[in-house]
């Protein structure tokens, strides 16, 4: 039952950047429209602006990444239910 | 509506990091209570677990349901991660995503179901840097508290008068509203520009993106529960 979910989570990540808009989003757009958006400042982060490092920015590196996130997220609760379970 | 670092005050959003903190571990404990349960050492010893804890007589274990509810939750947590990826474009060159948090109260209940979107938040400033590391309280504040826990509630009140599909649609957009009006004010009283400027310039917006956080939220909500039949919520 859970592997539909999963499945379909994985399906939106690597499909999201192939139909993702982009422009910026609404706090983004309020931020470029009063001139602030320069104020902004990115700490370093291994995959910033969704993309891997080692490949060139675009709709594949993206995808690539989204997968990457999802499967975290899988492996972090599994963590989390064997952490809790051992004890 | 991830808000990056440079946009707040350092006093407003260290603030709002310790008012974060004090909420998680509230939900915390709450979820905490759901998935576990308190059982005799006698009885875990005749099962074989070994009763060494010096704590007298009994001890937390994760009950059967709670091992299910934790998978549940990173089930959760990686769809709204993925679904917040696909930008869908508003008008005048803007974009918009899903936020996520009442689909994932209604699915969860309130607190498991703000734990998730913090989760996913920590993560997309960690890993995506998606949201600054000092405005991440801030960013916790708008759209899981304010996003999820809260909104439940009116997710709740809501049902009373009218169907699910419905109530969940109108707190879904109502959470987009909130998030956006407290992301408006903690922007304004940073006096990153005047107050009313932030407030009706990001209210404006978001209420159209929260028309499309509404379908999306009941699409994804019937998709899950077709593939998983209601459990109980925490």
């Amino acid at each position: 039952m859970m592997k539909k979910i999963i499945f379909l989570a994985i399906l939106i990540a690597a499909l999201a950047a192939f139909f993702a808009s982009s422009h910026p989003d609404g706090l983004d757009k309020v931020a470029e429209s009063f001139g602030f958006a320069e104020k902004a400042i990115d700490h370093p982060a291994f995959m910033t602006g969704y993309s891997l490092p080692f490949l060139p920015a675009g709709h594949i590196s993206t995808a690539a990444a989204g997968i990457i996130g999802v499967l975290f997220f899988l492996g972090l609760f599994q963590g989390i239910k064997i952490f809790f379970s051992a004890r | 509506m991830h808000i990056p670092d440079g946009f707040l005050d350092p006093k407003i959003s260290g603030g709002l990091a310790g008012i974060a903190a004090v909420v998680l571990s509230y939900c915390f404990s709450k979820v905490r209570q759901a998935v576990t349960a308190v059982v005799p050492e006698a009885a875990l010893a005749a099962a074989g677990k070994g009763a060494q804890s010096i704590m007298v007589g009994s001890r937390r274990v994760l009950t059967k349901f709670g091992q299910s509810f934790i998978l549940k939750m990173g089930a959760v947590a990686s769809l709204v991660f993925a679904a917040q990826m696909f930008n869908f474009p508003i008008n005048s060159g803007t974009s918009g995503h899903l936020l996520g948090g009442v689909l994932a109260a209604v699915l969860l209940g309130p607190f498991a179901g703000s734990l998730v979107i913090a989760a996913v938040l920590l993560v997309q400033s960690f890993f995506f840097a998606d949201g600054g590391l000092l405005a991440l309280g801030a960013n916790i504040i708008n759209m899981a508290v304010f996003g999820a826990l809260i909104s439940y509630y009116i997710y709740v009140s809501l049902k009373k008068f009218f169907p699910e599909w419905l109530a969940i649609m109108v707190a879904a957009w109502l959470s987009v509203m909130m998030a956006s009006f407290i992301c408006a004010l903690e922007i304004g009283f940073s006096g990153t520009i005047p107050l009313g400027t932030a407030i009706s310039a990001m209210v404006r917006v978001h209420a159209i993106i929260g028309l499309a956080e509404a379908l999306i939220t009941i699409a994804l909500f019937n998709l899950f529960r077709q593939v998983m039949p209601a459990q109980e919520e925490t």
